[in-house]
């Protein structure tokens, strides 16, 4: 498996300085990752009735490119999710990530995925959380310890790496699901609500790490939430997904400039955003 | 928390203790029973004969509880393995279980002569019937810990392309633990009651033995001397899967006890 990374490839990389502008700039020709096209999911419910989780669904995604997925509940949000990370198979339609089917992509491997509770193994302290996939990948010993202890470093939690899940707080704990993630070094990392269950002070300085590591490793991030302002302060681009049935209802450019801090979230053009997005929640009630 | 645990184990010795002495005394020395002597002894005076006798009790406890040890590994080794089985398979599960809840309708007391007529052994008899008697609960309760991972947890395992040998070895295995050491808890001392039982249907040793014949032989020192010493192998039983819980599942009992500290 000698293929070209997505990084080596799109030549980010090599950049040494994070330039807000030509940044953005290099998104503009950055080619597709993940293509959508016409997904639908159909449940059976409890009584047996049919329930359409997603309508017709169709979108493209970028390289090294962070987008959300922004919805009230039951507009198939995790749904959408979960068909990439091919934890489900849609009812219509096809999606292909790099040219591949999502299976052939999860066998390979290529996707982190960080879910909403932080999922870590009570028996195992922080570090042989963090070593777990890399266990099932037979990496080295020594390439084990290494790619832990500087996803560690990463999330900051290094002087933690010998405790036990118990004893961190639900930040920490979600901290150690990201490292998890990463330590694979996917090209695509996946997020269904990861700070939901978090409070707000919590919240806000994690979506700034977030960006941080971000920055710092340019993966495809596909962020799930139902967070407008967590949303908007994250995010290249915002699809706005509408319930029952869930469809795509608009697509939101997030032009604010990075990297983005807490004076981002006081900005006006940030206001206007929120306030857009929430809007376009308004109309869909009203139709629905 | 250390303190007041020892002041309850503490309170529950000396409570049994006194009630027990009460008992006695109000047999002896209020009603005036004739027969107060072989229904409640004197606490003292058992242990005196305890004392007198540990050389003899404690080879006839020996037998038994070294028979029944031996069936209970048996018997946790088969009930975890086909708690894999089952969980593996769902077509094993629904062949197997329906045997296993019919396996504990059949009484020990009929099943144990059976067992004997087969295998013409006592000490063969003793180790099957601790087996049959650990399976049950190992086998079940394993199982309800195979179903009870969470439904995340596998996904991940999933998400990573884990095989079916490294979902087991690294999440299945570790998440049963905790209800594969219940069901241990439950097994043990009656593992332990049914060995004992064994004895009392024709085996020359054990302790079963020294309470049937002392029983009969209005030895009522002895009997009762027996009957702590039964009640003693019991408790140690459960007391030693305790520990090895500690030991095997620490990330359970730590968690339990300690969850008041938290960092950040």
């Amino acid at each position: 498996m000698n293929m070209p990374t997505v990084e080596a490839m799109s030549g980010i990389e090599s950049r040494p300085i994070i330039d807000a502008m030509s940044f953005i700039d290099h998104r503009a020709k950055a080619k597709n990752l993940i293509n959508i096209d016409h997904i639908s999911m159909i449940y059976k419910n409890s009584a047996k009735k049919e329930v359409v989780a997603l309508k017709d669904v169709s979108l493209d995604i970028k390289e090294g490119e962070f987008v959300s997925l922004l919805g009230p509940s039951g507009c198939g949000k995790t749904t959408l999710l979960r068909i990439i990370a091919d934890l489900l198979d849609p009812s219509a339609g096809s999606v292909r990530i790099a040219g591949q089917s999502p299976r052939e992509n999860r066998l390979r491997q290529k996707y982190g995925m960080v879910f909403q509770s932080p999922v870590l193994f009570e028996w195992r302290t922080v570090r042989k959380n963090v070593c777990l996939p890399l266990e099932i990948m037979n990496v080295p010993r020594e390439e084990r310890e290494r790619r832990v202890d500087s996803q560690l470093d990463m999330v900051g939690l290094s002087a933690f790496a010998n405790s036990y899940p118990f004893q961190l707080s639900g930040g920490m704990q979600q901290r150690v699901g990201i490292a998890r993630a990463l330590a694979i070094k996917p090209d695509l990392l996946l997020m269904d609500e990861p700070f939901s269950a978090l409070d707000e002070f919590t919240r806000e300085k994690l979506n700034e790490d977030l960006l941080d590591i971000w920055h710092k490793t340019h993966k495809t991030v596909v962020f799930v939430t139902h967070n407008i302002s967590e949303a908007v302060f994250l995010s290249d681009r915002v699809f706005v997904l509408s319930p029952h049935p869930g469809r795509l209802s608009s697509v939101i450019d997030i032009d604010l400039p990075r990297p983005r801090t807490q004076d981002t979230r006081e900005s006006p053009e940030f206001f206007a955003l929120v306030s857009k997005i929430r809007k376009s929640f308004e109309g869909v009630y009203r139709l629905s | 928390m250390k303190h007041s645990k020892a002041l309850v184990i503490l309170a529950w010795v000396s409570g049994v203790l006194l009630l027990w002495e009460l008992g006695a005394y109000l047999l002896t020395a209020v009603i005036r029973d004739p027969m107060a002597g072989t229904k409640l002894p004197y606490p003292q005076s058992v242990v005196v004969t305890l004392g007198g006798n540990w050389r003899t009790l404690g080879q006839a406890a020996l037998v038994t509880l070294s028979k029944a040890t031996i069936g209970f590994a048996l018997g946790a080794v088969v009930g975890y393995l086909l708690a894999v089985l089952m969980s593996v398979s769902r077509i094993a599960e629904q062949i197997a279980f329906p045997y296993l809840i019919v396996s504990q309708m059949i009484p020990v007391l009929g099943l144990a002569p059976i067992i004997f007529n087969l295998v013409r052994d006592m000490d063969a008899s003793r180790i099957v019937i601790a087996a049959y008697i650990t399976f049950f609960p190992v086998a079940a309760n394993s199982l309800s810990g195979f179903k009870s991972v969470e439904t995340d947890k596998r996904q991940l395992m999933y998400s990573y392309a884990a095989s079916q040998r490294a979902t087991y070895a690294k999440l299945m295995i570790p998440s049963s633990l905790p209800y594969f050491f219940a069901g241990l808890k439950i097994a043990a001392p009656m593992s332990v009651t049914a060995s004992i039982l064994v004895d009392m249907l024709g085996s020359k040793s054990g302790i079963g033995v020294k309470l049937l014949y002392s029983l009969y032989g209005g030895q009522v020192d002895i009997f009762w001397a027996s009957v702590l010493t039964s009640a003693a192998m019991g408790i140690a039983s459960y007391l030693i899967v305790l520990l090895a819980e500690r030991v095997c599942v620490p990330w359970r009992t730590v968690a339990l006890v300690d969850t008041g500290v938290r960092h950040e």
